[in-house]
């Protein structure tokens, strides 16, 4: 694969730089022409294997050792354990040891409170933690990277239903429970092929407070706020939905039940239908797709930058989304880390590590191994100019 | 065969220097021997040991409840509609901390009830059949398998209450809710995916029930077995003879096995989590799966991860209130014990300890349930019955 380029044991920044940024270039170049093809139901996004050589290039310095402690969103779950798995695989005295059953909350709070290197979370932080994290951080701050991209996709079992196309009025209006039959006028306006039954639709919900809640209605009241009234939030507003816990709770009971409807991370859905989203107001039904959702993070996300220099906040304006090459429901999960470490050593392994994360090969093995979608090069590239500042 | 004063002489024999104990587990001369008793280096270790295993414990109860306060009370006295911590996610819509608990504690006392009401009679009919309806050659059997149950774990009950309880109890949950439906538990909207607390509380029942029917088993093997064959003597059928003879003496006990595993039941955390689908209300419903009162430690554990400090600090509140719901719940079963041992004669009190003496006056082995005791009448109609000794 990198034959001509022998194992480099000082990784050096610079050439890491220079190099993940013609693998910037490769990878772009390879979206955008796949931008220009139709994009639909291509899940895997293992399928420029000629890029991926010239772009394999985040050197990890295999004499490295130390522990890293993290822990956070459950989202970036199967991700980080597949970047610790390669990464580890690679730099053998080290041990990452990421814990998910915080929660994006958990996560940051242990941050905060100094515990680990950095935190997995579903958002940037608040004002509040901002403050608080010049306590843990020192003067110069905590940076917000997005290292993990995926999508909200909406569930549903409905026998005999295979593409259900779903419009933002009509989702906002069943998750309100304003529409409560599947053989409601509104959803067969949209679907008039399907054989709609005249079934109760059952919403299927999270019980515990989860960053999937929070970017779908995040979705719901930017696109539909005269319906969706509920102030976006971790924690479900609507009463009287079928609340689950945990991810896997809401996939396995839409799966168990018959008429329900979900929301849970693409990754996780298994083999239920997901539908077809509306792009914004247009006649494009966009199913989830890698490339569909790394195309809508180029679009919608708008950097809010937090004052510290290097931070990648992002806010995702969904009013962006409006042709059928970016899915409707990205969803954005980051890793915070203090600028300047405690230890020098404690730096340079966290920022090894986060690195791979952000480099081009390791958002290929999220893709490949975690069904997540690759955040786009121009990202990328702005992640490791930051990471150069940490020390 | 030993008789009386041969005991007595026996044990009074034993004080030999050097000796520490009496004999006898109560034997009044440990009184009066002690202050001739040597103690050796030996006791005062045990003691200390002992004296110190006790503080130890009080020690950690404080401790737990000083943490619980300390920590809950940043939480309890802030004005939860103004701090913008605690006017979102899953704190939000509550005017002061006790609008979010009150709920909470009618839930977890909602629910705790539905697994009592659907296990305790369960567990004592088990507990019955294995004292005095089955088979000799079976009994211990049964009793292992039931105490198997115990040792699974609550998070296996959960899942297995998602995968099976759930699904084969919808029918059941149509049914009641359109022909019972004016019941006001039975009302409202009839869940599609199960996640009820109907389902919850079978399986809380099926988790409790190893608890209550392995102590009222054993109180029930300690009736006497003068009563039960009074009883059967004077022409009781069996069930009229467990009735006359074995209900009324366990009774107490029974009240405490039950009482123990409602404690149980209060604290359910991942089984209840996993199944219910939760809502913080003052609800009677069990068979909706919008107006499923939550309990405080399955909103623990559900908003736990995600809350930001004051709304843990929130939560943990609720930690303590389900504490004081807890020790509120075994000082209610002392009581009810203490009264109603204070109900009964004292000769009935006294009762075991007379058989213990009349046992080991006829060098009986450890009082089993069914034979010492017959052995133990029988010695002891040697000496006055029901002296106090």
């Amino acid at each position: 694969m990198s034959a001509r380029r022998g194992h480099h044991p000082e990784g050096n920044t610079v050439k890491f730089k220079n190099v993940a940024v013609v693998g910037a270039f490769a990878l772009t170049a390879t979206i955008a022409l796949a931008g220009c093809a139709s994009s639909s139901g291509d899940t895997g996004s293992t399928t420029k294997p000629s890029a991926s050589a010239t772009a394999d290039a985040y050197k990890i310095d295999p004499s490295l050792t130390g522990t890293i402690t993290a822990g956070g969103s459950s989202a970036q779950a199967n991700a980080e354990a597949a970047w610790v798995a390669a990464f580890t695989s690679q730099a053998k005295g080290v041990t990452i040891n990421y814990d998910k059953s915080q929660g994006s909350g958990g996560g940051v709070t242990n941050w905060l409170a100094g515990s680990y290197d950095f935190a997995g979370s579903d958002s940037p932080l608040n004002p509040t933690q901002v403050t608080s994290s010049a306590s843990t951080c020192g003067a110069d701050g905590a940076i917000n990277l997005p290292v993990y991209l995926d999508g909200v996709a909406v569930i549903y079992n409905l026998p005999g239903v295979k593409d259900l196309k779903l419009s933002s009025e009509v989702i906002a209006k069943i998750f309100s429970l304003k529409i409560t039959t599947w053989n409601d006028a509104a959803i067969v306006a949209l679907n008039p092929k399907a054989k709609l039954p005249a079934t109760a639709i059952t919403t299927v919900t999270r019980s515990d407070g989860s960053g999937t809640t929070t970017n779908f209605t995040n979705y719901l009241s930017q696109s539909q706020p005269s319906i969706w009234t509920y102030a976006p939030s971790n924690a479900w507003p609507v009463a009287g939905s079928s609340a689950q816990q945990g991810g896997s709770g809401v996939v396995n009971t839409v799966k168990a039940g018959e008429g329900t409807i979900g929301y849970a991370d693409h990754s996780a859905i298994g083999d239920l239908s997901s539908a077809q989203i509306q792009a914004g107001t247009s006649k494009d039904y966009v199913a989830f797709s890698a490339e569909g959702a790394s195309t809508a993070f180029a679009k919608a996300a708008v950097a809010t930058p937090t004052a510290v220099e290097g931070d990648l906040s992002q806010k995702l304006d969904y009013t962006k989304l409006t042709d059928k090459s970016a899915y409707p429901i990205p969803l954005i999960s980051y890793q915070i880390l203090c600028k300047t470490f405690k230890s020098a050593d404690q730096a340079k392994l966290t920022k090894a590590f986060v690195g791979y994360v952000a480099s081009d090969i390791g958002q290929k093995i999220a893709a490949k191994n975690a069904g997540a979608a690759p955040i786009p090069a121009a990202m990328l590239a702005k992640i490791a100019k930051s990471l150069a500042d940490v020390k | 065969m030993t008789s009386h004063p041969a005991v007595r002489s026996r044990t009074s024999s034993v004080k030999a220097p050097g000796s520490t104990t009496a004999s006898g587990p109560r034997s009044p001369q440990g009184g009066a021997g002690s202050s001739r008793v040597k103690s050796r280096p030996a006791d005062r270790i045990f003691f200390g040991l002992s004296f110190g295993s006790a503080l130890l414990i009080m020690v950690i109860l404080a401790a737990v409840a000083i943490f619980l306060i300390v920590q809950a009370a940043p939480a309890i006295a802030a004005n939860w509609a103004s701090n913008p911590d605690l006017n979102s996610g899953p704190t939000g819509s509550f005017a002061t901390f006790w609008n979010y608990v009150a709920p909470l504690i009618w839930g977890t006392l909602w629910v705790s009830a539905i697994a009592l009401v659907l296990g305790a009679p369960v567990a004592i009919g088990i507990a019955l059949f294995i004292s005095h309806y089955a088979p000799r050659r079976i009994t211990g059997i049964l009793g292992y398998l039931i105490d198997l149950l115990a040792a699974v774990p609550s998070i296996v009950f959960g899942l297995w209450g998602i995968i099976v309880i759930r699904p084969l109890l919808l029918p059941l949950t149509d049914w009641l809710n359109h022909n019972l439906g004016f019941i006001p538990i039975f009302s409202g909207q009839a869940s599609t995916t199960g996640s009820t607390i109907l389902a919850g509380g079978v399986v809380l029942a099926v988790m409790i029930l190893p608890i209550i029917s392995s102590i009222s088993r054993e109180i029930f093997l300690q009736t006497p077995r003068l009563h039960e064959e009074a009883a059967l003597a004077l022409g009781a059928t069996k069930w009229e003879m467990i009735r006359m003879a074995v209900l009324p003496y366990a009774k107490s006990g029974v009240v405490s096995a039950v009482l123990l595993g409602l404690g149980r039941a209060l604290g359910e955390t991942m089984a209840i989590a996993l199944i219910i689908s939760p809502s913080i209300g003052f609800y009677w419903n069990i068979l909706t799966e919008g107006k499923n009162s939550q309990t405080i430690a399955a909103n623990l554990a559900l908003n736990f991860p995600i809350s930001n400090v004051l709304q843990r600090e929130a939560l943990i509140g609720t930690g303590l209130m389900l504490f004081v719901i807890s020790l509120a719940v075994n000082f209610l079963a002392r009581w009810i014990i203490s009264r109603s041992n204070a109900d009964k004669s004292g000769r009935k009190k006294r009762r075991p300890k007379a058989i213990v003496e009349a046992a080991s006056a006829a060098n009986g082995p450890a009082l089993s349930a069914s034979d010492s005791p017959v052995r133990a009448t029988g010695s002891a109609t040697t000496k006055p019955e029901g002296t106090p000794a």
